[in-house]
Protein backbone atom coordinates (compact mmCIF):
# COMPACT_ATOMS: atom_id res chain seq x y z
CA UNK A 1 0.00 0.00 0.00
CA UNK A 2 0.98 3.61 -0.26
CA UNK A 3 1.97 5.01 2.86
CA UNK A 4 3.89 8.20 3.62
CA UNK A 5 6.89 9.09 5.39
CA UNK A 6 9.33 11.30 6.72
CA UNK A 7 12.92 11.72 5.81
CA UNK A 8 15.57 10.09 8.08
CA UNK A 9 16.67 12.72 9.94
CA UNK A 10 20.39 13.66 9.43
CA UNK A 11 22.28 14.02 13.08
CA UNK A 12 25.41 15.17 11.65
CA UNK A 13 23.64 18.11 11.23
CA UNK A 14 21.96 19.23 14.15
CA UNK A 15 23.46 20.01 17.37
CA UNK A 16 25.01 17.41 19.35
CA UNK A 17 22.60 16.52 22.58
CA UNK A 18 25.26 15.73 25.15
CA UNK A 19 27.57 18.52 24.56
CA UNK A 20 28.85 19.69 27.64
CA UNK A 21 30.41 23.19 26.62
CA UNK A 22 26.69 23.94 26.91
CA UNK A 23 26.13 23.83 30.65
CA UNK A 24 22.96 22.92 31.27
CA UNK A 25 22.99 20.37 29.23
CA UNK A 26 24.92 18.29 31.46
CA UNK A 27 22.36 17.20 33.41
CA UNK A 28 19.21 17.31 31.04
CA UNK A 29 20.58 15.46 27.37
CA UNK A 30 19.39 11.90 27.45
CA UNK A 31 22.77 9.51 27.07
CA UNK A 32 20.91 6.87 25.60
CA UNK A 33 20.43 6.22 21.65
CA UNK A 34 17.10 7.42 20.06
CA UNK A 35 14.85 4.57 18.86
CA UNK A 36 13.70 4.37 14.67
CA UNK A 37 10.37 3.09 13.78
CA UNK A 38 8.53 4.07 10.94
CA UNK A 39 6.48 7.27 10.51
CA UNK A 40 2.81 6.48 11.49
CA UNK A 41 -0.36 8.86 11.20
CA UNK A 42 0.59 10.47 14.56
CA UNK A 43 3.36 11.99 13.10
CA UNK A 44 2.47 12.59 9.45
CA UNK A 45 -1.07 14.09 9.81
CA UNK A 46 -0.60 17.63 11.23
CA UNK A 47 -1.36 19.62 13.53
CA UNK A 48 -2.76 21.99 10.48
CA UNK A 49 -3.45 25.84 12.42
CA UNK A 50 -6.12 27.74 11.03
CA UNK A 51 -5.39 31.42 9.74
CA UNK A 52 -7.81 32.72 12.03
CA UNK A 53 -6.07 32.60 14.85
CA UNK A 54 -3.79 35.20 13.39
CA UNK A 55 -3.81 39.00 14.85
CA UNK A 56 -3.49 41.73 12.65
CA UNK A 57 -0.43 42.97 14.70
CA UNK A 58 0.69 39.29 15.33
CA UNK A 59 3.34 39.84 12.93
CA UNK A 60 4.77 43.46 13.83
CA UNK A 61 6.75 42.98 17.44
CA UNK A 62 7.45 47.07 17.09
CA UNK A 63 3.34 47.57 17.54
CA UNK A 64 2.17 44.03 19.17
CA UNK A 65 2.70 45.54 22.92
CA UNK A 66 3.29 49.16 22.57
CA UNK A 67 1.26 51.54 24.42
CA UNK A 68 -0.05 54.44 22.27
CA UNK A 69 1.51 53.51 19.26
CA UNK A 70 5.00 53.94 21.04
CA UNK A 71 7.95 52.49 19.45
CA UNK A 72 9.73 49.91 21.55
CA UNK A 73 14.14 51.21 21.49
CA UNK A 74 16.01 50.32 19.16
CA UNK A 75 16.50 49.84 15.19
CA UNK A 76 13.95 48.44 13.61
CA UNK A 77 14.46 45.20 11.31
CA UNK A 78 12.30 43.44 8.79
CA UNK A 79 12.91 39.60 9.26
CA UNK A 80 11.54 37.21 6.37
CA UNK A 81 12.47 34.23 4.39
CA UNK A 82 10.89 31.35 2.92
CA UNK A 83 9.53 27.92 4.49
CA UNK A 84 10.13 24.77 2.38
CA UNK A 85 10.58 21.09 3.06
CA UNK A 86 13.31 19.52 1.68
CA UNK A 87 12.77 18.73 -1.97
CA UNK A 88 12.19 22.91 -2.28
CA UNK A 89 8.30 23.02 -2.25
CA UNK A 90 7.42 25.72 -0.30
CA UNK A 91 5.01 25.08 2.51
CA UNK A 92 1.82 26.77 2.88
CA UNK A 93 0.39 27.92 6.14
CA UNK A 94 3.85 26.57 8.59
CA UNK A 95 3.44 28.50 12.03
CA UNK A 96 6.21 30.29 12.84
CA UNK A 97 6.21 31.60 16.29
CA UNK A 98 9.03 33.96 17.62
CA UNK A 99 10.87 35.39 20.67
CA UNK A 100 13.53 37.44 21.26
CA UNK A 101 15.38 40.09 23.48
CA UNK A 102 14.53 43.64 23.85
CA UNK A 103 17.40 45.85 22.47
CA UNK A 104 19.15 46.02 26.07
CA UNK A 105 19.43 42.20 25.92
CA UNK A 106 16.55 41.89 28.29
CA UNK A 107 13.93 38.92 28.28
CA UNK A 108 10.10 40.50 29.38
CA UNK A 109 10.53 36.83 31.89
CA UNK A 110 10.07 36.64 35.55
CA UNK A 111 13.14 34.23 35.37
CA UNK A 112 15.91 36.47 33.68
CA UNK A 113 18.38 37.57 35.32
CA UNK A 114 20.60 39.65 33.09
CA UNK A 115 20.76 43.38 35.11
CA UNK A 116 19.41 45.96 32.28
CA UNK A 117 16.13 47.23 31.26
CA UNK A 118 13.28 45.56 29.98
CA UNK A 119 10.99 47.73 27.45
CA UNK A 120 7.54 48.87 28.95
CA UNK A 121 6.57 48.78 25.11
CA UNK A 122 8.35 45.56 23.80
CA UNK A 123 7.34 41.67 24.15
CA UNK A 124 9.95 39.87 21.77
CA UNK A 125 6.46 38.16 20.81
CA UNK A 126 5.29 37.21 17.56
CA UNK A 127 3.54 34.62 14.76
CA UNK A 128 2.56 34.44 11.32
CA UNK A 129 1.79 31.48 8.98
CA UNK A 130 3.62 31.22 5.65
CA UNK A 131 1.75 32.16 2.47
CA UNK A 132 1.13 30.30 -0.06
CA UNK A 133 4.78 30.37 -1.56
CA UNK A 134 5.99 29.77 1.91
CA UNK A 135 7.20 33.41 2.52
CA UNK A 136 6.77 34.85 6.32
CA UNK A 137 7.71 38.24 7.51
CA UNK A 138 8.22 40.04 10.81
CA UNK A 139 8.57 43.47 11.68
CA UNK A 140 10.51 43.88 15.35
CA UNK A 141 13.73 45.50 16.58
CA UNK A 142 17.37 44.46 16.92
CA UNK A 143 17.36 41.89 19.58
CA UNK A 144 20.79 43.34 21.97
CA UNK A 145 23.49 40.30 22.83
CA UNK A 146 23.56 39.04 26.64
CA UNK A 147 25.50 37.44 29.44
CA UNK A 148 24.56 34.77 31.03
CA UNK A 149 25.74 32.26 33.29
CA UNK A 150 27.49 28.85 31.44
CA UNK A 151 31.59 28.61 32.32
CA UNK A 152 31.88 31.76 34.15
CA UNK A 153 29.43 34.68 32.24
CA UNK A 154 29.05 34.64 28.66
CA UNK A 155 27.95 36.10 25.65
CA UNK A 156 24.72 35.02 23.47
CA UNK A 157 25.21 36.23 19.72
CA UNK A 158 22.04 38.32 18.82
CA UNK A 159 19.34 36.08 17.94
CA UNK A 160 15.73 35.65 17.51
CA UNK A 161 14.08 32.29 18.49
CA UNK A 162 11.72 30.46 15.66
CA UNK A 163 8.97 27.85 16.76
CA UNK A 164 8.02 26.08 13.10
CA UNK A 165 5.34 23.27 12.21
CA UNK A 166 4.53 22.41 9.04
CA UNK A 167 1.78 19.88 7.77
CA UNK A 168 3.48 17.26 10.35
CA UNK A 169 4.65 16.53 13.78
CA UNK A 170 7.33 14.99 12.52
CA UNK A 171 8.62 18.43 10.69
CA UNK A 172 8.20 19.95 14.68
CA UNK A 173 11.31 22.54 14.49
CA UNK A 174 12.59 24.51 17.29
CA UNK A 175 15.84 26.85 16.07
CA UNK A 176 17.45 30.10 16.57
CA UNK A 177 18.34 32.76 13.72
CA UNK A 178 21.47 34.67 14.02
CA UNK A 179 22.54 37.76 12.44
CA UNK A 180 25.46 38.26 10.00
CA UNK A 181 28.74 39.62 11.05
CA UNK A 182 28.22 38.94 14.70
CA UNK A 183 31.71 37.98 16.34
CA UNK A 184 29.45 36.15 19.48
CA UNK A 185 28.33 33.84 16.90
CA UNK A 186 31.78 31.46 16.46
CA UNK A 187 32.14 31.72 20.42
CA UNK A 188 28.78 30.41 21.18
CA UNK A 189 28.51 26.73 22.72
CA UNK A 190 24.86 26.31 21.52
CA UNK A 191 25.93 27.34 17.93
CA UNK A 192 29.42 25.27 18.26
CA UNK A 193 26.94 21.78 19.22
CA UNK A 194 26.35 21.95 15.72
CA UNK A 195 29.45 20.27 14.19
CA UNK A 196 28.92 21.01 10.45
CA UNK A 197 29.67 24.64 9.29
CA UNK A 198 27.54 25.01 6.44
CA UNK A 199 24.53 23.48 9.01
CA UNK A 200 25.85 26.12 11.81
CA UNK A 201 26.26 29.01 8.57
CA UNK A 202 22.92 28.32 7.84
CA UNK A 203 21.12 29.23 11.04
CA UNK A 204 22.77 32.83 10.40
CA UNK A 205 19.92 35.51 8.63
CA UNK A 206 21.58 37.29 5.83
CA UNK A 207 21.71 40.95 5.54
CA UNK A 208 19.72 42.27 2.46
CA UNK A 209 21.43 44.89 0.95
CA UNK A 210 19.54 46.20 -1.60
CA UNK A 211 15.67 46.26 0.40
CA UNK A 212 17.29 47.59 3.61
CA UNK A 213 18.53 50.50 1.06
CA UNK A 214 14.77 51.25 0.21
CA UNK A 215 13.43 51.41 3.35
CA UNK A 216 14.14 52.60 6.98
CA UNK A 217 14.75 49.32 8.12
CA UNK A 218 17.83 46.80 8.01
CA UNK A 219 16.27 43.92 6.43
CA UNK A 220 17.59 40.13 7.07
CA UNK A 221 16.77 36.70 4.89
CA UNK A 222 16.22 33.64 7.02
CA UNK A 223 15.02 30.48 4.77
CA UNK A 224 13.69 27.72 7.07
CA UNK A 225 13.62 23.89 5.48
CA UNK A 226 11.88 21.32 7.45
CA UNK A 227 11.49 17.67 7.13
CA UNK A 228 10.75 16.11 3.38
CA UNK A 229 8.24 13.50 3.74
CA UNK A 230 7.81 10.96 0.53
CA UNK A 231 4.80 8.37 -0.73
CA UNK A 232 6.08 5.19 -0.18
CA UNK A 233 5.02 1.83 -1.35
CA UNK A 234 5.31 -0.28 1.71
CA UNK A 235 5.53 -3.45 1.88
CA UNK A 236 4.03 -6.13 4.28
CA UNK A 237 7.43 -7.12 6.20
CA UNK A 238 7.49 -8.72 9.12
CA UNK A 239 6.75 -6.40 12.39
CA UNK A 240 9.80 -4.77 13.71
CA UNK A 241 12.22 -5.15 10.69
CA UNK B 1 10.08 3.05 -4.27
CA UNK B 2 10.49 6.29 -3.93
CA UNK B 3 13.59 7.54 -5.91
CA UNK B 4 13.20 11.30 -5.84
CA UNK B 5 16.28 12.33 -3.22
CA UNK B 6 15.72 15.62 -1.49
CA UNK B 7 17.85 18.64 -1.95
CA UNK B 8 17.93 20.46 1.23
CA UNK B 9 19.48 19.65 4.71
CA UNK B 10 16.99 20.43 7.29
CA UNK B 11 17.07 23.51 9.00
CA UNK B 12 19.28 22.47 12.17
CA UNK B 13 17.50 22.93 16.05
CA UNK B 14 19.08 24.95 18.58
CA UNK B 15 17.61 24.84 22.23
CA UNK B 16 14.06 26.43 23.03
CA UNK B 17 15.88 28.36 26.33
CA UNK B 18 14.72 28.77 29.34
CA UNK B 19 12.24 31.38 28.03
CA UNK B 20 10.23 29.34 25.30
CA UNK B 21 6.95 30.66 26.83
CA UNK B 22 7.66 34.30 25.61
CA UNK B 23 6.98 32.70 21.79
CA UNK B 24 4.41 29.74 22.39
CA UNK B 25 2.36 30.81 25.76
CA UNK B 26 3.13 33.91 26.62
CA UNK B 27 -0.11 34.19 28.82
CA UNK B 28 1.15 31.15 30.75
CA UNK B 29 3.50 33.97 32.10
CA UNK B 30 1.33 36.82 31.94
CA UNK B 31 1.94 38.56 28.78
CA UNK B 32 -1.86 39.24 27.90
CA UNK B 33 -2.40 41.53 25.30
CA UNK B 34 -0.82 39.78 22.32
CA UNK B 35 -2.71 36.61 22.00
CA UNK B 36 -6.56 36.24 23.23
CA UNK B 37 -5.12 32.90 24.35
CA UNK B 38 -2.50 30.43 24.00
CA UNK B 39 -2.23 28.08 21.07
CA UNK B 40 -3.05 24.74 22.71
CA UNK B 41 -4.33 25.65 25.43
CA UNK B 42 -7.05 23.28 26.10
CA UNK B 43 -6.44 20.46 22.93
CA UNK B 44 -10.16 19.39 22.41
CA UNK B 45 -12.87 22.03 21.77
CA UNK B 46 -17.02 21.32 23.21
CA UNK B 47 -15.37 17.77 25.53
CA UNK B 48 -17.78 17.75 28.89
CA UNK B 49 -15.52 16.94 32.02
CA UNK B 50 -16.61 13.42 32.53
CA UNK B 51 -15.19 12.65 29.08
CA UNK B 52 -11.80 13.44 29.73
CA UNK B 53 -8.53 11.95 30.98
CA UNK B 54 -6.04 13.45 33.17
CA UNK B 55 -2.35 12.36 32.62
CA UNK B 56 0.00 13.68 34.76
CA UNK B 57 3.73 13.81 35.68
CA UNK B 58 7.00 15.52 36.21
CA UNK B 59 10.26 15.65 34.00
CA UNK B 60 13.19 14.81 36.09
CA UNK B 61 16.50 15.75 35.01
CA UNK B 62 19.84 13.80 35.77
CA UNK B 63 19.88 15.24 39.61
CA UNK B 64 16.57 14.28 40.25
CA UNK B 65 15.07 17.46 39.92
CA UNK B 66 11.62 17.94 38.22
CA UNK B 67 12.13 20.66 35.44
CA UNK B 68 9.28 23.81 36.31
CA UNK B 69 11.19 25.54 32.56
CA UNK B 70 10.08 23.12 30.06
CA UNK B 71 7.24 22.95 27.60
CA UNK B 72 5.40 20.11 26.24
CA UNK B 73 3.51 19.76 23.36
CA UNK B 74 1.10 16.86 22.53
CA UNK B 75 -0.51 15.64 19.63
CA UNK B 76 -2.96 12.90 19.44
CA UNK B 77 -6.22 11.64 17.30
CA UNK B 78 -9.52 12.01 18.35
CA UNK B 79 -11.39 8.61 20.59
CA UNK B 80 -12.45 7.95 17.41
CA UNK B 81 -8.94 7.45 15.71
CA UNK B 82 -9.21 10.55 13.57
CA UNK B 83 -6.78 13.35 13.32
CA UNK B 84 -8.74 16.64 12.24
CA UNK B 85 -7.31 19.94 12.23
CA UNK B 86 -5.54 21.54 15.10
CA UNK B 87 -7.81 19.53 17.35
CA UNK B 88 -5.72 17.49 19.81
CA UNK B 89 -2.63 19.96 19.74
CA UNK B 90 -1.93 21.25 23.59
CA UNK B 91 0.81 22.77 24.91
CA UNK B 92 1.35 22.22 28.82
CA UNK B 93 4.14 23.25 31.72
CA UNK B 94 4.87 21.96 35.12
CA UNK B 95 3.04 23.83 37.59
CA UNK B 96 5.42 26.05 39.44
CA UNK B 97 5.04 24.44 43.28
CA UNK B 98 4.24 21.61 42.44
CA UNK B 99 6.28 21.12 39.27
CA UNK B 100 3.96 18.62 37.88
CA UNK B 101 2.33 19.20 34.40
CA UNK B 102 -1.21 18.01 33.97
CA UNK B 103 -3.11 17.71 30.34
CA UNK B 104 -6.87 17.05 30.12
CA UNK B 105 -7.82 15.70 26.99
CA UNK B 106 -9.67 12.66 25.16
CA UNK B 107 -8.62 9.20 25.43
CA UNK B 108 -7.33 8.75 21.80
CA UNK B 109 -8.91 5.57 20.21
CA UNK B 110 -7.11 3.30 18.13
CA UNK B 111 -6.34 3.73 14.60
CA UNK B 112 -5.38 1.45 11.55
CA UNK B 113 -2.02 3.26 10.29
CA UNK B 114 -0.72 3.60 6.68
CA UNK B 115 1.10 -0.17 7.48
CA UNK B 116 -1.72 -1.44 7.57
CA UNK B 117 -1.23 -2.27 11.35
CA UNK B 118 -3.13 -1.12 14.38
CA UNK B 119 -1.78 1.58 16.59
CA UNK B 120 -2.62 1.11 20.19
CA UNK B 121 -3.86 4.51 21.52
CA UNK B 122 -1.14 6.78 22.29
CA UNK B 123 -0.29 10.83 23.03
CA UNK B 124 2.60 12.26 20.73
CA UNK B 125 4.95 14.60 23.19
CA UNK B 126 7.42 16.75 21.98
CA UNK B 127 10.15 18.05 24.77
CA UNK B 128 11.55 21.20 24.94
CA UNK B 129 13.40 23.42 27.24
CA UNK B 130 17.12 25.22 28.14
CA UNK B 131 19.63 22.24 28.25
CA UNK B 132 18.38 20.87 25.39
CA UNK B 133 19.98 21.02 22.37
CA UNK B 134 17.16 19.56 19.96
CA UNK B 135 13.19 18.85 20.75
CA UNK B 136 13.03 15.51 22.06
CA UNK B 137 9.70 13.19 21.53
CA UNK B 138 8.15 10.28 23.02
CA UNK B 139 5.12 8.91 23.02
CA UNK B 140 2.30 7.83 26.29
CA UNK B 141 0.90 4.69 25.87
CA UNK B 142 -1.89 3.54 28.44
CA UNK B 143 -1.40 0.69 30.95
CA UNK B 144 -5.30 -0.78 30.32
CA UNK B 145 -5.12 -0.98 27.00
CA UNK B 146 -4.49 -3.71 24.48
CA UNK B 147 -0.37 -2.89 23.94
CA UNK B 148 1.06 -6.10 22.31
CA UNK B 149 0.51 -5.51 18.84
CA UNK B 150 1.23 -1.71 18.63
CA UNK B 151 3.74 -1.57 15.75
CA UNK B 152 6.58 0.72 17.87
CA UNK B 153 6.32 -1.20 21.28
CA UNK B 154 6.46 -4.27 19.48
CA UNK B 155 10.13 -3.47 18.71
CA UNK B 156 11.15 -2.37 22.04
CA UNK B 157 12.75 -4.34 25.18
CA UNK B 158 9.93 -5.02 28.16
CA UNK B 159 12.46 -2.15 30.13
CA UNK B 160 12.04 -0.12 27.29
CA UNK B 161 8.10 -0.71 26.86
CA UNK B 162 7.48 0.50 30.28
CA UNK B 163 8.71 4.10 29.97
CA UNK B 164 6.27 4.44 27.62
CA UNK B 165 2.92 3.37 29.35
CA UNK B 166 0.79 5.79 31.69
CA UNK B 167 0.46 4.18 35.03
CA UNK B 168 -3.17 4.30 35.69
CA UNK B 169 -3.77 6.06 39.27
CA UNK B 170 -7.51 6.32 39.43
CA UNK B 171 -10.73 6.50 37.09
CA UNK B 172 -9.71 8.48 33.94
CA UNK B 173 -6.38 9.36 35.52
CA UNK B 174 -2.62 8.10 34.43
CA UNK B 175 1.03 9.14 35.64
CA UNK B 176 3.44 9.64 33.23
CA UNK B 177 6.44 10.49 34.68
CA UNK B 178 9.80 11.28 32.15
CA UNK B 179 13.37 10.64 32.89
CA UNK B 180 15.99 12.74 30.75
CA UNK B 181 18.74 10.85 32.14
CA UNK B 182 19.53 7.70 35.07
CA UNK B 183 19.04 4.02 35.28
CA UNK B 184 14.76 5.07 34.05
CA UNK B 185 15.67 7.33 31.35
CA UNK B 186 12.62 7.78 29.00
CA UNK B 187 12.74 6.17 25.63
CA UNK B 188 12.92 9.19 23.30
CA UNK B 189 12.19 8.79 19.42
CA UNK B 190 13.87 9.38 16.27
CA UNK B 191 10.21 10.06 14.58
Amino acid sequence: MNAKSLIKRNYEKHPKIDFPDYKSSIFRAPKNRKISFPSSNTEIIGPIFNKNIIGKLDNDLTLNFSRNKISPLGHKIIVYGTVSDQFTNPIEGALIEIWQANAAGKYLHDKDENPAPIDPNFAGCGRCLTSSSGYYEFLTIQPGPYPYPNRGIEWRPMHIHFSIFGKSFGQRLITQMYFEGDPLIKLCPMVNSIGNEKAKNSLIGVLDTSRSNTQNLLSYKFDIVLRGIKQTYFENRKEGL
Amino acid sequence: METIKEKLDETPFQTAGPFVHIGCMPNAIKINKIYQNDLGEIPFKNKQENELITIEGSVFDGNSFALDDVMIETWQCDEKGQFNGDNGFARIIPDNLTKKFKLKTVKPGSYKGFDGKTHSPHVSLSISARGLNMTLNTRVYFEDDELKNDPLLSILSSNNVNSLIAKKIKKNSYLFDIFLQGDKETIFLDI
